[in-house]
């Protein structure tokens, strides 16, 4: 397995850093959360039509580059970097993996190409009020009512679920795992605002009650899509943790290097230095992780649940770790709104809690490794 | 003699672990002896069948006796050796002054001194730190003043590992004033069979004896064993030859991908896994060893693909030294008042072996540089936060 980046992904990646530090400036996350603008259409467009990053893990017969996994990883990490505003998360790591992991051609062939050239956007919606995210104990209910399917219930915590052109709803149907797509104009469909920690990522409240909805094929083992759909949620999101664990890093680096009390940098203290270091630590500890998981899924490996539980885990810990960090050796000015630190502290702390917190994911590992045998 | 080899650029990766694990089953040495005595000679004894067999010293030139393998061969090198449970060292000059001399030796200090020294003929030993020079060596006092075509040495160092038996101590000494700091340090081998060296085990915290005192009391050495300039040993400190190390990092992970499933076995023996507790630290455990091996994993991509060890490298110490400390009082923690049974004992839980890890592993953040010191360099060298300006700059 390979994890070291190629020199197209190193390119990849300066690119994209190129364009953010451009045109996802601190002003322009902060004018955005301002104007409660759930995202730049200006740069979505120019991202699509210049680079083609909405389409980079989707095959090349869908309207994507067919790049994979860890390509994509990249593209997150350097978002999260920029706290980025926009629907890319939810709209291409979020429903088109969802979609490229399913066996629907139909469907695939109906959103994929619109996802991959951002006309229009998607999320996953699978958490319910039990906060649960791997997608068990749904109790959104599957009626079928002649030969439409319909789905009532209620999704938390929707990533953009406000402003998504279509959501696909993980549930139970029968014994079973199932994905359906339900469209924004569906009968009975409601979505409310939930008010969230991070100011840079909206989430909904998504009612669903005798909404039509469509069903998605898994194929022959649902659960085992699900599984893999989760997995690949849960690695975006610990993508764009370590993105924002560096710059967190890189901030209080830089403001020690610079910041003079006693006449001296307070940077040249080993207080601080010390406490860098250990953030390079699990910062370095947290990429080895993200970049295995990342690995294993592209070869589709079967350690890829426990890689990304791990990976989930240690960029939790890294970016919350830093986030705080940087606030402490900011002192004072790291407490006041204008200054960024505490929009990358909302963020960390967010970012832990979607797609499962440590503690879950701490306790997946346990059953995966077989600490806890599973009765 | 050291027999033709198969030219390592036609030799595939594959058809290099067949050859060298033939020769390991082959002539494989069997269990080490009890003796320390039996067991010195056992080391040296197979120590010279590899190296007249064309297989020590993966990093080393040929002309030297070495296989100057590229850097994924010394990986499979390093995985098959670990796999067979072979000594490979005796001292710590093979690892430590070896590649020193490959670097900054003479073409007659080369050829004098390293073939024995990788052969096992003779065994080396560390001589760095002084009672009162630790994680600040550049303070050390051991003095080496010039008499004719020898130094006379006189002082004492400390912290020596695996003293008992060394032929050779390879030493940093003061031949410039002590305030010229590390500008008037030279890089000496002192023979170690002379009066004037004395070597005193030193009783360790966990009961061990595996560090040595060893005093110069005007002890000989020639000229011609110093390497590098007088007064210029100190450059000499940190080198490192064809990424060794990194190498070798793989099997520092396996061997802790086991210890950490035997501990989880004995956690399920011992039913403290019903523990919602000991579950979830036993999951932290499993997720940090493996990240030990993407690292090392990552660390080998680097170096493979750009010939640089990469950022990882950098932190990958402070991550493994840890880690093993917070296992083993994890595991005295987990065993209750068992763990804390002196080991040995009838009633020690597997003979101790984590109640001795607990204080062993002490060390781990002291020696070959404290974990504070490693953290200043980090954060001075990787992150490019600035000197102390009370610390004497290099």
């Amino acid at each position: 397995m390979a994890l070291a980046p190629t020199s197209e992904q190193h390119q990849l990646r300066e690119i994209v850093r190129r364009l953010l530090e451009r045109k996802s400036t601190s002003e322009d996350v902060r004018a955005l959360i301002d104007g409660g603008s759930q995202g730049d259409d200006q740069l979505w467009r120019q991202m699509s039509s210049e680079l083609g990053l909405q389409g980079i893990a989707i095959p090349e017969q869908l309207g994507g580059t067919g790049a994979g996994v860890a390509e994509l990883s990249i593209v997150l990490e350097e978002m999260g970097r920029a706290l980025l505003v926009g629907p890319y998360f939810s709209s291409i790591a979020l429903a088109g993996q969802a979609l490229v992991a399913s066996s629907d051609a139909d469907a695939q062939q109906r959103w994929l190409p619109r996802i991959a050239d951002g006309s229009m956007t998607a999320t996953l919606a699978v958490a319910e009020e039990s906060d649960r995210w791997d997608g068990r104990d749904c109790a959104t209910i599957v009626r079928r009512d002649g030969a439409e399917m319909t789905l009532t219930g209620i999704k938390m915590f929707v990533p953009d679920g406000c402003t998504s052109d279509v959501w696909l709803v993980i549930t139970q149907h029968g014994p079973e795992p199932a994905l359906f797509a339900v469209e924004r104009s569906a009968t009975g469909a409601v979505m409310e605002l939930v008010e969230s920690l991070d100011l840079t990522r909206p989430m909904a409240r998504l009612t669903v009650d005798h909404t039509p909805a469509t069903a998605i094929d898994l194929g022959g083992d649902p659960a085992a899509r699900v599984q893999r759909i989760f997995d690949l949620a849960v690695i975006a999101v610990a993508a764009e943790q370590l993105g924002g664990a560096a710059k967190c890093l890189e901030m209080a680096v830089e403001y020690a290097r610079t910041r003079e009390q006693f006449g001296r940098p307070i940077g040249s203290f080993q207080a601080i230095k010390h406490k860098c270091a250990d953030l390079l630590m699990e910062i370095e500890a947290a990429r080895s992780a993200l970049l295995f998981a990342a690995a294993s899924a592209d070869s589709d490996s079967e350690e890829t649940s426990i890689a990304a539980s791990t990976a989930k885990v240690w960029c939790s810990r890294a970016f919350t770790r830093a986030a705080k960090e940087n606030i402490q050796i900011h002192g004072g000015i790291g407490y006041t709104w204008e200054h960024d630190a505490h929009l990358y502290l909302r963020r960390a702390k967010t970012s832990e809690m979607l797609f499962g917190s440590p503690t879950f994911h701490r306790r997946r590992v346990a059953q995966l490794a077989g600490i806890e045998r599973r009765p | 003699m050291t027999t033709p080899m198969v030219s390592g650029s036609e030799e595939t990766d594959e058809e290099f672990r067949r050859r060298l694990v033939t020769f390991l089953t082959d002539r494989h040495p069997g269990p080490a002896p009890k003796d320390p005595q039996d067991r010195l000679a056992w080391v040296k004894g197979w120590l010279a069948t590899m190296y007249d067999e064309g297989f020590a010293g993966p990093s080393w030139p040929r002309e030297l006796g070495g296989m100057d393998l590229p850097f994924n061969k010394q990986v499979v090198y390093q995985e098959e050796i670990a796999r067979s449970k072979v000594p490979t060292f005796i001292g710590t000059g093979l690892a430590i002054a070896g590649p020193t001399i490959i670097k900054y030796g003479t073409e007659e200090q080369k050829k004098q001194l390293l073939p024995p020294l990788l052969r096992g003929d003779s065994m080396w030993v560390q001589g760095y730190s002084e009672p009162d020079a630790g994680s600040d060596l550049p303070s050390l006092r051991t003095t080496a003043r010039r008499e004719g075509d020898e130094y006379v040495v006189r002082g004492q160092k400390i912290w020596t590992t695996m003293a008992q038996g060394a032929d050779i101590v390879f030493t940093l000494v003061r031949t410039g004033t002590q305030e010229s700091r590390q500008h008037g340090i030279s890089y000496l081998l002192i023979d170690a069979h002379q009066p004037g060296v004395t070597i005193q085990p030193i009783r360790d915290m966990a009961g061990g004896r595996q560090f040595s005192q060893i005093t110069f009391e005007d002890a000989r050495a020639p000229v011609s064993n110093r390497i590098g300039e007088e007064n210029q040993g100190w450059p000499l400190v940190r080198t490192s030859l064809g990424h060794e190390r990194a190498a070798g990092a793989m099997n520092q992970a396996a061997m802790y991908r086991r210890v950490v499933s035997e501990l989880i076995e004995l956690a399920h023996e011992r039913g403290t896994t019903d523990d919602q507790c000991v579950r979830d630290a036993l999951a932290d455990f499993e997720m940090r060893v493996r990240i030990m091996r993407y690292s090392a994993m990552r660390v080998i991509n680097d170096i493979i693909t750009t010939g640089e060890p990469g950022a990882s490298a950098s932190t990958t110490r402070l991550f493994n030294t840890l880690f093993e400390q917070d296992l083993h009082e994890f595991a005295v923690d987990m065993l209750g008042t068992y763990g804390v049974i002196r080991p040995g004992g009838p009633s020690s839980i597997q003979r101790g072996r984590w109640t001795r890890g607990f204080l062993s592993t002490r060390a781990s953040t002291i020696g070959a540089g404290t974990a504070e010191i490693q953290r200043n360099t980090v954060a001075e060298k990787v992150l490019g936060l600035p000197y102390d300006p009370a610390m004497p700059t290099a």
